[in-house]
């Protein structure tokens, strides 16, 4: 299939496009394995470094993660940026954009709202007063 | 062995639900023999309960809603009559049976009134509107709608079998939690909502990818009809904000089951946490609801003013501009929890940006309006009475996103008089424009005019008497969800709001009387043609009711209103067009799947509520092999000869070149 | 009765009353695809696949839920034990390493499918389902082991909202199972039909989606919750 017909097709997601070397999935899948483990290698590593800067860990963690998912992405379920692919990516950035709203949103509300709205927290566990329920 | 399940769980000493589910009994009893002693069962069986059309399954979607519609407005009855009568007094409902009442009221009109209606609506327009034959997944449709059905039978099996939730129709801890609500109405609550919302969820899934990837040859994402449009961004918000309620009620069932401490008061919980993830479902589902409710208006006034919509790009910015920034607005509901002045704030400001692209969308409205012919139908009637009262609640809305207003109104009746003002203006009065808009499509004849004005009228005068104190009340000082009251100021504008539901119940059983009336005058109301508003969107190319298969050759769209460009263009040649080569067509097989997988999810939930464990496993072990059993099915299609699919386009046809010659002598 | 074709016809038949312009005409230019733009409906293998897309999407904002919820828990240990406590990071990197394996060997499956060998795929598919359940086997012993050193869900707020997080990804591992199990044997009795075709599609898309949502839980709960 030429370059320009797949400016005239869809691919499902999960599908290679024109794909049908079996040598050549192989490969695709073997790199995927690669990097994933290097990155999830990575991520076990650099906890306990000592030659990072403490707060740069968590950081680097939430890059390695990103990194491997985007590795499974393409490697694993062929999502590519080729224009077969664009309802695929346009429905993974939908799905993205509410992970971070919801995520980011609660997170960011909840920390002011405890801020603000629960009682100092001390070693021992508090049980404030509740009123009767009538 | 029945868990928690005893004789004292059917309230043989309250009267008011005895003699409620006592009448509905009967109801129900008499519905089944007249079913099954008058034959009628095979036929309801083979084409109605195990059919994968979309269509049939949309008007059952719809009959649901109805039936539902009319359970809480009894609801709303009971509640504006005890509210009428308890000033210095306690009323003829004790609390906690009115606890229950404004809890199911709000549950009711919300899950299974509001929301079946739209997607029934959904279901039944959008294939045929697209040019195509079917949804993109018909038994996963079927599945959605009997899952929807259950969680409605749990809500009204608690009438009769324990009892329902007090906790409002969102169950906030520490008050849903077991310590506080021991009994078993938040499980029925949160069991009924879970399984229909897996349906719901489902019907998300399915309308997406109908919508996006089938589309008859030539229609591009621009020359979609509007209502297309609305139903995608609508499904779209299904899609991502159904699993947020799924998530948040199974946190509420582990702590309530299991002991977990995500919303207790000890050990660690944060009872807030659940308003906040509630309210990122629940915002969301108020424009599930009311966009497809704009998309009904967008049909509805464009086909009566005889104008293509006005500015169509801009309506479909504006309604994905909803969408979008409708996970963007969510504080909103509990501005007086706590977050502070900075979080406050930006949720003030979305929640006011929010109100600008529906603005954009009534000025579209209105300028399709102007310089159209208009005719004052009852579809088009409910869109007028939409767009004057729904600016009220929308203004509203923006005067309640001032979180310093809202210190003041939180939870008083201001704030119960703006959403009923939004919910019933736009979805309530997009619903009926859209039943009434939509009946001779679906059963090959029109409503009757003068009860539907009748009704329209009662109706629309009543929702402005019931509400229109309740602004006035909240102002006063006054609480939502009151058992009781002493302060006299408030009384003459409760009164007000009780006479006006007795306005309401007119107008309801004017509805009831047009369908009945209308049934039996059906031959005189029948749409010959299925073309009887001279509409502009390709339902109407059908005959009215449609053939199973929708269209006999999928249409070649060329421009936007696909089928007002053939209708013209018939009319200047004064001929049909010319007829397709006919094809066989294959069609889904109808599947018990749906009903016997919600059966299994009826036991299931009413196993859970009671704790009888060992019924929910044989529900889930059925439920699984009802998928098994589907799983294996050998023959999924079956095939309709050419020349039975030439016989029923001809006899449309027909039908519709005699139209166009009368019109032609006429003309002449 | 008014009869609606009785109407006035318009003088001009107005194709793009919006002026919109409409370079592509049905079939022609960029836009014709099948399912984008003007080509008509996609084929079924794309409904289908792009459907489950769309569900798979649905699951992870339920995960981002649980996520958000245990963000939010972590701190509320009511004077239990902390991540940094409980967490045995050898057994996580045991789990992470057999889901990858799983991963990688169903996608090899899916190739063998593609290509009609029914013994690799047989094979492949076995052999994603003992990696798979090596990683339960796992989980369910950190569970009970958890739960024996008294720090079971409803010691806390926070473990609450481990085990419920994990424990979600958990049970929608169970099922994968089960449906890989499910899928297996319709291959073997029913042969490579474009229905069980599109169904291993979408069996892979869940499977391979698993392994990205457990990236996520790896990092954020036991990698980020070990920094004490």
């Amino acid at each position: 299939m030429s370059l320009e017909d797949r400016h005239h097709t869809d691919t499902a997601p999960g599908d290679e496009y024109g794909e049908e070397d079996i040598a050549k999935g192989l490969r695709g899948y073997f790199i995927g394995l690669v990097l994933a483990s290097l990155l999830t290698v990575a991520s076990f590593a650099i906890l306990h470094a000592h030659f990072v800067w403490a707060p740069a860990i968590p950081v680097a963690l939430l890059v390695f993660a990103i990194a491997q998912m985007g590795v499974h992405l393409v490697f694993f379920l062929h999502i590519t940026t080729g224009p077969d692919n664009t309802n695929n990516v346009m429905a993974l950035a939908f799905g993205v954009l509410i992970v971070v709203l919801l995520f980011g949103g609660s997170v960011w509300i909840m920390n002011n709202m405890n801020r603000n709205m629960m009682p100092p927290m001390s070693a021992s566990p508090q049980a404030p007063a509740m009123p009767m329920h009538h | 062995m029945l868990g928690k399940l005893t004789w004292d769980a059917i309230p043989l000493s309250q009267p008011v639900p005895l003699i409620a589910s006592g009448v509905v009994g009967l109801v129900i009893l008499g519905v089944l023999s007249w079913i099954v002693f008058g034959g009628h069962l095979p036929y309801l069986w083979r084409e109605w309960i195990t059919s994968v059309d979309h269509k049939r399954i949309g008007v059952m979607y719809c009959i649901l809603a109805l039936v539902m519609l009319i359970r809480g407005f009894s609801d709303a009855i009971l509640m504006r009559s005890q509210q009428a009568l308890a000033y210095q007094s306690p009323g003829y409902l004790p609390p906690e049976h009115y606890d229950q009442i404004f809890s199911a009221h709000g549950t009711i009109m919300i899950f299974f009134g509001a929301m079946p209606f739209i997607i029934g609506l959904m279901n039944f327009v959008v294939p045929l509107q697209l040019g195509v034959r079917d949804v993109a997944f018909p038994t996963l449709n079927s599945v959605s709608f009997w899952l929807t059905a259950t969680g409605a039978l749990l809500v009204n099996v608690s009438l009769v079998i324990g009892e329902f939730a007090r906790t409002g129709w969102w169950p906030s801890p520490p008050l849903s939690e077991i310590t506080y609500s021991p009994g078993v109405g938040v499980d029925y609550y949160l069991w009924a909502i879970q399984i229909s919302g897996v349906g719901t969820l489902m019907s998300g899934v399915n309308l997406v990818t109908t919508i996006l990837k089938m589309r008859a040859p030539g229609m591009s994402y621009l020359r979609m009809p509007m209502f297309c449009w609305t139903s995608l961004a609508s499904n779209l918000l299904i899609v991502a904000a159904f699993p947020i309620l799924t998530a948040t009620l199974a946190m509420l069932i582990l702590d309530r089951y299991l002991g977990f401490h995500f919303f207790t008061d000890e050990a660690g919980g944060n009872s807030m946490m659940f308003m906040n993830l509630f309210w990122a479902w629940g915002h969301p589902e108020v424009y599930i609801l009311a966009l497809p409710a704009y998309g009904i208006f967008s049909e509805v006034i464009s086909t009566f003013s005889g104008k293509p919509l006005f500015a169509y790009r801009s309506m479909v910015g504006a309604t994905m501009a909803i969408f979008v920034l409708a996970f963007m607005v969510w504080l909103h509901h509990f501005f007086t929890m706590g977050a502070g002045g900075d979080v406050n704030g930006i949720f003030a400001v979305t929640s006011m940006i929010i109100a600008v692209p529906t603005g954009v969308k009534i000025f579209d409205w209105l300028f399709t309006m102007y310089g159209g012919r208009i005719r004052l139908t009852t579809p088009m009637l409910w869109s007028l009475a939409f767009m004057i009262t729904f600016v009220v609640g929308g203004a509203t809305g923006v005067l309640l996103a001032i979180p310093t207003a809202d210190f003041v109104l939180h939870n008083s009746m201001f704030l119960v008089a703006h959403f009923h003002n939004v919910m019933v203006s736009a979805v309530l009065f997009g619903a009926f424009a859209g039943y009434t808009y939509w009946f001779p499509k679906a059963f090959g004849f029109r409503l009757d005019e003068w009860w539907g004005k009748t009704a329209f009228w009662f109706s629309v005068a009543g929702y402005v008497i019931v509400f229109t104190p309740f602004y006035v009340l909240g102002l006063m000082g006054m609480t939502r969800r009151m058992q009781h009251y002493d302060v006299d100021g408030w009384r003459p504008w409760i009164l007000i709001a009780g006479f006006g539901v007795i306005v309401m119940l007119v107008g309801v059983i004017c509805q009831i009387v047009q369908l009945v009336v209308s049934i039996r005058r059906r031959e005189s109301l029948r749409d010959v043609t299925g073309d009887p508003w001279d509409g502009r969107s390709l339902e109407w190319a059908t005959s009215s009711p449609p053939p199973v298969f929708n269209f006999a050759v999928m249409p070649r769209v060329e421009g936007e209103e696909a089928y007002w460009a053939i209708k013209q263009r018939a009319r200047e040649q004064a001929r049909l067009r010319d007829e397709p080569d006919y094809e066989p067509v294959e069609m889904p097989l109808n599947s018990p799947t749906g009903f016997i997988c919600a059966f299994f999810s009826t036991l299931i939930g009413f196993a859970m509520i009671w704790h009888i464990w060992w019924l929910a496993l044989v529900g889930l072990a059925g439920a699984f092999a009802t998928f098994v059993v589907f799983a294996w099915r050998d023959r999924v299609e079956y095939e309709i000869p050419a020349a039975s699919v030439a016989r029923i386009n001809r006899a449309n046809r027909a039908t519709r070149a005699q139209a166009l010659e009368h019109a032609e002598r006429r003309a002449a | 009765m008014t009869d609606a074709l009785a109407l006035q016809p318009q003088a001009r038949v107005r194709t793009d009353p919006n002026h919109l312009g409409h370079h592509a005409r049905a079939g022609e230019g960029h836009a014709k695809a099948t399912g984008r733009g003007t080509g008509g409906p996609s084929s079924k293998r794309i409904i289908v696949g792009y459907g489950f897309w769309i569900f798979l999407l649905s699951d992870i904002v339920m995960f981002a839920a649980f996520f958000s919820a245990y963000a939010v828990l972590q701190t509320g240990t009511a004077g239990g034990p902390t991540g940094a406590e409980l967490f045995d990071l050898q057994n996580v990197a045991l789990e992470t390493g057999f889901l990858l394996i799983s991963s990688f060997v169903c996608g090899v499956a899916g190739l063998a499918l593609a290509a009609k060998r029914h013994l690799i795929f047989q094979a492949g598919m076995a052999l994603t389902f003992l990696f798979g359940a090596a990683f339960l086997l796992l989980e369910a012993r950190e569970f009970l082991d958890l739960v024996d050193r008294g720090a079971g869900p409803t010691r806390s707020a926070f473990l609450s909202a481990f085990f419920t997080l994990v424990g979600c990804h958990g049970l929608h591992v169970s099922a994968g199972l089960l449906w890989l199990l499910t899928m297996m044997a319709q291959v073997a009795t029913k042969g490579i039909r474009p229905e069980i075709l599109r169904r291993v599609l979408c069996f892979s898309l869940f499977w391979h989606a698993l392994d990205i949502v457990w990236v996520a839980v790896f990092t954020v709960v036991y990698l980020m919750g070990s920094i004490a």
